[in-house]
Parts: structure tokens; C-alpha cells; sequence
């Protein structure tokens, strides 16, 4: 199953590091954040160390609705690394948020050839992980909107 | 700038798997070939341009080969910026020989990543706790997974089959069937194409390069003044760009365009020709989808045409932009793109296995870390 990939492969969990540190902790608590500029107020995502429009270093976050659509995806059917192998087929999917950016995860809960470009979807939250520092972690991950 | 330089010799090894041979062996074996390639000798070459290999990026490999080399120059550099690197190579050794830096440049990648370490893609050359590294997690491990998303959205939004994508991969495979070099030369029919699996959809195991090869290829470049001495005919240097988009699939347009749309234009207005005076391309073919959308970011079709162009079969011998006349990456080998450099300075020879006659413009791509970045190098018979 496609919840269970950081636990197929050794060290393919994010690891988290000073500029990640804020949207990290916002999955422990559900939260899916999205990076702002205090100076200018773009949105980015990922997160990163500076504004990727104006370069200033005052950022903050907002906290997104959690919803949005397929951008695009595809449907991975061979694992490149084999530790993937239990894990196909699954769907690795751009996200569209509703408050703009982009961010890369997977879709669950609907079969690999139900997604189509456009589909609403939600986020949820994978199960806890630590990274190699023992940071712990939750996956945000996306599943369609029902109805 | 343009036409001052040219590419006056080119060194490549045997491709493929090649057990025994270390990647330093077939790098220097490559300089070697070039040097005699271009009628030169070793002490005519006053620069070292490399490109690390994958599989051991090391940070002082232009050092490390020059003293295997036993070379003492007035110029050296290393750069890696993905596959955009060979075409970038060449247009820093042209600059650094146009500016008076040094006098014979020559510009080198070579790797046994098929037989030695595998290549290395992922955390270790990405960095830690960055994107894209941190998608692993998602389950993004390959340059096919990296890929198929541009894919998907680039067909969704024209239109574009998967008979299309095909269409490049037979028409590099008909090239591959005459070049004794290639790796895959078996024919290759739209039938066996939509029967081959999926890696990632919508892109199979035949849409993508060849996973990896050993091999080298050095490239000489030197003044055009020079090279109309020496033993080859030269291909000159008319025009070159490198540009970048270094959002990435953070960026909308990055599914459909490459910063190739840009460095193109560059290398464009630095030659004075256009489009209508390519008469050969060698694409930078990591992926069949990638080989659509440069020929539209190149102006060669319009948005969403170049699907329906390959399927006409405008990329083999005879239509209207004969492409990846060696096999390129899909079926030659993964040379990161120097192999697919190495074939344009043969189309301007007149030596390629599937020449176009008289080839006088020939059009060369690079593209590096999935979209990020892009080169592109017009290569001509004649001077500017």
C-alpha cells in the first residue's frame, strides 16, 4: 500500500532540517502550511530559505484548507529501486492547492486508474515517522473529495 | 562570437558494457582518440573542461584527470548541470578560446556506470532535506517518475498519444539499426511499442534512455583559424545558449515548455539563422516526451504539433528534421548527452552512419535536472 512506502525503504524518509522545521511540525498537528513572505506576501511551497520572488528572509506561514487538485500524476508500475517493488502500482501526483502552489505526494483511497487530471482531492495525514535524526513527522498525503 | 570556434576533434570509446574497464581508462582513452581525431598532439592541448561522472561525482575531477593526463594548461574547469552539461562544456571551452584564455580546449565526460558503481540519483547529489530529494518518501525514486507528470499533463493538454510518443522511439531505433556503435539496433515497430510495459505512465521501458552505459567522449575545440588546418573538416561553433528555470514542476509552465524555448532563441540570434535552416537535430533524448516539447520549444512545430509531426515520421532519414541520427540516448547510449554531441559534429563531417546529405546546420540539445536546465548549440559546415 502506498501509506507504507517510508517504511518499505530505509531512509527514504524526508529529512527534516532548519528550513523545513515549520512545516514538518504543522503535520504532527494535521496542519498543512503554506510558506509566505512577510515582505511581499507570495506563497511558495516547498519551503525554502529565503522568498522565492523578493529574496527577503522574513517568512511565516498560513495554514492551508488542505484541498486541491490532481495537477498532474502518473502511474508508477515498476519500482525503479526495488524496495519499492511491494508498493506498485501507485500514483505519485502534483497538487494544485487551492491557495496556489504546487506540491508533489500521493493519491490514495481510489484505484491508480480513477485519478485524472483536475480531480478534487483532500489532504490526510500518513502515520507517524521519524526521520534519520528521530525527528518525528507526518506524510500529507491526498485522497479524493467524495460526492 | 560565432563562427570563431569549432569542434575540430571528436573521441569516443566503445559504448555499452565494457567489464574491466575503469571509468579514468575509458576518459582518458576518449582524450586520446580526440587529440589524434583532430591531427593534434598532447601538447597542443592547453585546457581540461570535464564533467564528473555519476557514479563518482567527484568535486576535483578536472584535476584528478588532467594529472592522469599529465597535462599543464592554461585554462581548466568542471561543471555539472545534468544533461544540459556537454553542450554547456563546449560553449565555456568556446568562449575561453574566443576570449584568448587558451588555444586547443578539450571537453571530456566518461563513466562506467553500467559495469562499476551504479549511478547515483537522488539525496546524495540533490542534497539533504531538500525537494525533489525529500519525494523518495513519495515514492519518486527515477528519472522516469521525475518525467511521466510533465508527460502526462504536456499529452493531456494537446492531445498528444501514445502512438506519438512511439513514433520518436522507432524513428531513433531505424537510425540505431545502422550505427555499429549502438547498444539497441534491433527494428522496432509502433506494435512492439504499444505492447512494451509501463515503468511510469504514460511512459514505457522503450520511452526512456537506456539506463546506463560505459563510455567516454572527449570533443577538441579550437579556433576556427586553427581547425581549417587540421584533419578533420571543422563543425563550427555558430551559436549557443544556456538557460534555466530552477522552479522545477513547482512551475505550471515547466509541464510543457523547457527553458530550451530561451537558450534556443539564444543560439538563434548568435548564428543569424532560424529553424527553417536546421537541417538535422540531435535531441537531448532522455525521454520520448522530451524530444516533443524541445522540438516546439525550438520553433520546429507549434504548441502541441510536434506529437502529429513525429508520427509523420518527420524525425527519420527523408522527413522534414531527420533526429538522434545515431540512436541518441534512447538507443545508442547513455552518454548523458555526449554521445548525442559526438553525432552532430558527425552530421557536419558527413561521416554519420545515417547522414543527411548535405547537412550544413545541425542543432544540438542538453537538458539538465528534469526541466531545470537547458543547452542548446548550432553547429554549421560553413563559417559564419
Amino acid at each position: 500500500m502506498p501509506h507504507t512506502l517510508t517504511e518499505l525503504v530505509a531512509g527514504a524518509s524526508p529529512i527534516v532540517v532548519e528550513e523545513t522545521r515549520g512545516y514538518w511540525e504543522g503535520t504532527l498537528a494535521e496542519e498543512l502550511r503554506v510558506q509566505t513572505c512577510d515582505a511581499c506576501g507570495n506563497r511558495q511551497m516547498p519551503w525554502g530559505p529565503c522568498c522565492t520572488r523578493c529574496l527577503a528572509q522574513n517568512l511565516s506561514y498560513v495554514k492551508a484548507s488542505g484541498r486541491g487538485s490532481v495537477f498532474s500524476f502518473t502511474v508508477v508500475r515498476q519500482a525503479i529501486h526495488p524496495s519499492f517493488s511491494q508498493a506498485v502500482p501507485y500514483v505519485v501526483a502534483d497538487i494544485e492547492l487551492e491557495e496556489g502552489p504546487i506540491i508533489t505526494s500521493n493519491v490514495t483511497d481510489c484505484p491508480v486508474e480513477e485519478v485524472r487530471i483536475g480531480m478534487p482531492v483532500e489532504a490526510w495525514f500518513d502515520n507517524e515517522v521519524e526521520d534519520a535524526f528521530h525527528t518525528k513527522l507526518r506524510l500529507p498525503k491526498f485522497r479524493p473529495i467524495k460526492g | 562570437m560565432s563562427g570563431k570556434t569549432a569542434i575540430a576533434g571528436v573521441g569516443a570509446t566503445a559504448f555499452g558494457k565494457l567489464p574491466g574497464r575503469s571509468a579514468w581508462s575509458l576518459q582518458t582513452e576518449a582524450v586520446r582518440l580526440a587529440i589524434e581525431d583532430a591531427g593534434l598532439a598532447k601538447s597542443d592541448v592547453d585546457a581540461l573542461l570535464t564533467a564528473p561522472p555519476l557514479a563518482e561525482p567527484l568535486l576535483l575531477h578536472a584535476e584528478l584527470l588532467g594529472g592522469k593526463l599529465g597535462l599543464r594548461t592554461n585554462y581548466l574547469s568542471q561543471k555539472f548541470i545534468g544533461g544540459a552539461t556537454a553542450v554547456a562544456l563546449v560553449a565555456e571551452a568556446a568562449m575561453a578560446v574566443e576570449a584568448g584564455l587558451c588555444e586547443v580546449a578539450v571537453c571530456l565526460y566518461g563513466e562506467n556506470a553500467k559495469t562499476g558503481m551504479p549511478m547515483l540519483f537522488g539525496r546524495a547529489q540533490m542534497g539533504r532535506g531538500q525537494a525533489p530529494s525529500d519525494d523518495i518518501a513519495y515514492g519518486l525514486a527515477g528519472g522516469p517518475i521525475m518525467e511521466a507528470r510533465a508527460a502526462k499533463r504536456y499529452m493531456n493538454e494537446y492531445g498528444v498519444t501514445e502512438e506519438m510518443l512511439g513514433s520518436v522511439a522507432v524513428s531513433f531505433r531505424d537510425h540505431a539499426s545502422r550505427n555499429p556503435a549502438a547498444t539497441y539496433r534491433q527494428p522496432l515497430t509502433i506494435e512492439q511499442y504499444l505492447e512494451n510495459r509501463y515503468v511510469s505512465e504514460p511512459l514505457r521501458v522503450l520511452d526512456c534512455t537506456i539506463g546506463a552505459s560505459d563510455g567516454a567522449v572527449a570533443i577538441v575545440v579550437t579556433s576556427s583559424d586553427r581547425a581549417r588546418d587540421l584533419a578533420k573538416p571543422p563543425a563550427f561553433v555558430a551559436g549557443f545558449g544556456v538557460a534555466a528555470n530552477l522552479q522545477g514542476l513547482s512551475d505550471p509552465e515547466s509541464y510543457i515548455s523547457y527553458p530550451g524555448a530561451r537558450s534556443s532563441q539564444t543560439a538563434y540570434r548568435m548564428a543569424g539563422l532560424e529553424p527553417e535552416d536546421v537541417d538535422v537535430a540531435q535531441f537531448y533524448d532522455c525521454f520520448t516526451s522530451t524530444v516533443l516539447i524541445t522540438i516546439e520549444d525550438y520553433g520546429f512545430c507549434k504548441r502541441g504539433d510536434a506529437g502529429p509531426f513525429a508520427l509523420e515520421g518527420n524525425l527519420g532519414l527523408g522527413g522534414a528534421l531527420p533526429s538522434n541520427t545515431s540512436g541518441g540516448m534512447l538507443s545508442e547510449a547513455n552518454l548523458v548527452g555526449w554521445n548525442v554531441l559526438a553525432e552532430g559534429v558527425r552530421q557536419i563531417r558527413g561521416s554519420s552512419t545515417s547522414q543527411v546529405p548535405d547537412a550544413e546546420v545541425c542543432i544540438v540539445a542538453g537538458q539538465g535536472g528534469f526541466h531545470a536546465a537547458h543547452s542548446t548549440l548550432l553547429l554549421t559546415r560553413g563559417a559564419a
